[in-house]
């Protein structure tokens, strides 16, 4: 009897988990691909017209908002990446410089612990054009300076990547001075004694190290950049016009201010679609590294 | 960790005073800019907190890097107690209730299930395990937006949709694979013959669990403790979706309050009502740091 019930208590201890996975992730998943081929509105309406099941996706591709959402998903992801370039030089300061470390680790990071909104709220207030630091800019004699980014369609991305990266910045520092610090000391060592100056011991000993990290930041970015909709609703509210829409709120936007939940689901699919494209990559490289680490553990 | 923090303060002392005289200018102009990076980063925090003391007719001055030449809590108070979000009238103060009260359910309901998941599957032999694990990797990273009509449409079929419950219970069902996996990767190193002995001893599943397991669990515990009040805590569309009227949580209040404000904008309150905002989690960030990086760290790389 025992014996039996511990062969029964872990497989339902699984029960609520698998239910979870099931219904919520898998079962939705099917559920959202499936509604994309239908023509539902308002309410969901299960059946598809063979005749014309890729509509709602023909309608996405010559929709102009979507094409603008695709361009700033881009933008936005070339531009955060300047969050990673920036994490891992100022992980390399910190690491070298030793002195303050604990101090700027703690001051980097901080804006990770504020909410998108927050932040969001707060770079708008600082883009203020009468009130803000453009204001403060003009005030100091610089007549033509103009930080009004988010009121013009051609810049407002651009203060949605500063308040981004201002939010991430720490987050990739952690994570890169993280690697740093697993770099063997000896190499350090053994660099200063060969007289290897510091440029080549960075670009060509260190940064190749670090690889597996730089592809996970770069990978953690993307599938983040992919999910951007807060701080855009917080600073823009997707305008002016649709120039800071982005897929996410594009979604948002589909299903909720139009109620259209067939056109929303096609734009989800090809979220998910986005991610699967980008997740790829980290399966293979967890798988690299796994057996990267095997051997060396032979 | 602990072992290189070691090894390198042991390696120090032999080096610091070669070292000293040679890179002095360099180090300098490191430390130079660490702190433009450092004022960067402070800026805006400082920017809100001077607005958030001054009076409206100063910050109508625009000097937005002054000090407030009166310091005054009248926008605290009002953005706790009496601004706009929408139709009511209300302050933050509600919407930071409604969010205390999402966290704790949200809290136990995931921890709960991801630890006895994490622990099963870490410890006792079950088939398809590894499977189940890699299914939940991808779950993981799967984004909101696709799940998220057809949560509503079961959320509204249990008849919750709108009620703290529905938004606790979605939270929990999000953060569900990645706190498994956390915990998965914390219980694989359990020695063996721990278990093996505890399974002779009394084999019982849940005796192992409560008596042998969760003392030692402690750690992970606090790591994602932290990941979760942060993840609920500032959550915007979760709330915004599942709530209802009345049980929006605190983002979803400040929003409404600065973004759909009618009449006279009053920055000041603006900026106090987004601090409030933001001051629960900063006291868990500044409180128990080395936790928080632990904690995303381990969000980040081992989901």
């Amino acid at each position: 009897m025992a014996i039996r019930w511990s062969w029964a208590s872990p497989r339902i201890a699984l029960i609520p988990a698998l239910t979870v996975t099931a219904v919520a992730f898998l079962g939705a998943i099917c559920w959202t691909i499936w509604i994309s081929f239908t023509r539902s509105r308002r309410f969901p309406d299960y059946a598809i017209n063979l005749a014309e099941w890729t509509r709602q996706y023909e309608r996405l591709f010559r929709d102009n908002a979507w094409e603008t959402a695709l361009k700033n998903v881009l933008i936005l992801a070339i531009g955060s990446a300047l969050a990673i370039v920036f994490g891992f030089i100022l992980a390399a300061m910190i690491e070298r410089e030793k002195r303050g470390e604990g101090f700027f680790r703690t001051l980097f990071l901080y804006p990770l612990a504020v909410s998108f909104i927050v932040t969001g709220i707060v770079w708008r207030w600082m883009f203020n054009p009468d009130l803000g630091i453009q204001n403060f800019l003009r005030g100091l004699g610089w007549e033509s300076a103009n930080f009004n980014w988010l009121a013009d369609p051609q810049t407002a991305m651009y203060g949605i990547i500063l308040a981004s990266i201002w939010h991430g910045l720490g987050f990739y520092m952690a994570l890169m001075l993280a690697g740093l610090k697993s770099i063997n000391s000896e190499i350090w060592s053994a660099a200063r004694l060969d007289g290897v100056s510091f440029w080549r011991l960075y670009i060509e000993i260190i940064i190749p190290m670090l690889k597996f990290t730089f592809l996970t930041c770069a990978i953690l970015l993307s599938l983040g950049v992919v999910k951007t909709y807060d701080i855009v609703l917080a600073m823009t509210g997707g305008g002016p016009g649709t120039s800071t829409w982005t897929p996410a709120y594009f979604v948002i936007n589909s299903y909720a201010a139009r109620g259209n939940i067939g056109y929303a689901s096609s734009a989800a699919v090809m979220m998910l679609l986005m991610t699967a494209a980008l997740f790829l990559p980290l399966v293979l490289a967890t798988a690299w590294q796994a057996r990267r680490r095997e051997a060396m553990a032979q | 960790m602990t072992m290189t923090a070691q090894t390198a303060s042991l390696a120090t002392p032999v080096s610091k005073s070669l070292r000293r005289k040679r890179i002095r200018g360099s180090s300098i102009a490191v430390l130079v800019f660490l702190a433009m990076w450092a004022a960067f980063v402070s800026i805006p925090l400082y920017v809100v907190i001077v607005t958030s003391f001054k009076t409206m007719d100063q910050v109508a001055l625009g000097q937005v890097f002054a000090l407030p030449t009166e310091w005054t809590f009248e926008p605290w108070r009002k953005a706790w107690s009496e601004v706009c979000a929408g139709m009511t009238c209300e302050g933050v103060s509600h919407g930071f209730w409604v969010s205390m009260k999402i966290l704790f359910p949200s809290l136990l309901i995931s921890i709960g299930i991801s630890s006895v998941t994490g622990y099963a599957l870490a410890l006792w032999k079950i088939r398809w395990a590894g499977t189940f694990l890699f299914i939940l990797f991808l779950c993981a990273f799967v984004p909101f937006q696709i799940i998220m009509i057809p949560l509503v449409v079961l959320i509204s079929s249990l008849g919750i949709f709108g009620t703290i419950w529905a938004v606790a219970i979605v939270h929990s069902v999000l953060a569900m694979p990645l706190l498994t996996l956390i915990f998965r990767n914390f219980y694989k190193d359990v020695p063996e013959e721990l278990i093996n002995a505890a399974i002779m001893d009394c084999g019982s599943f849940w005796r192992i669990f409560f008596e042998i397991i969760l003392p030692m669990s402690a750690n992970i515990m606090i790591v994602v403790l932290i990941l979760m009040i942060t993840t609920v805590w500032n959550d915007y569309l979760i709330g915004l979706v599942f709530g209802g009227v009345g049980t929006q949580p605190m983002t979803v209040i400040l929003a409404n309050t600065v973004i759909t404000s009618f009449g006279e904008v009053q920055y000041n309150v603006d900026m106090a009502a987004a601090l409030l905002t933001a001051i629960p989690p900063l006291i868990v960030y500044f409180a128990v740091g080395k936790f928080f990086v632990q904690g995303i760290t381990a969000g980040a790389i081992k989901g």
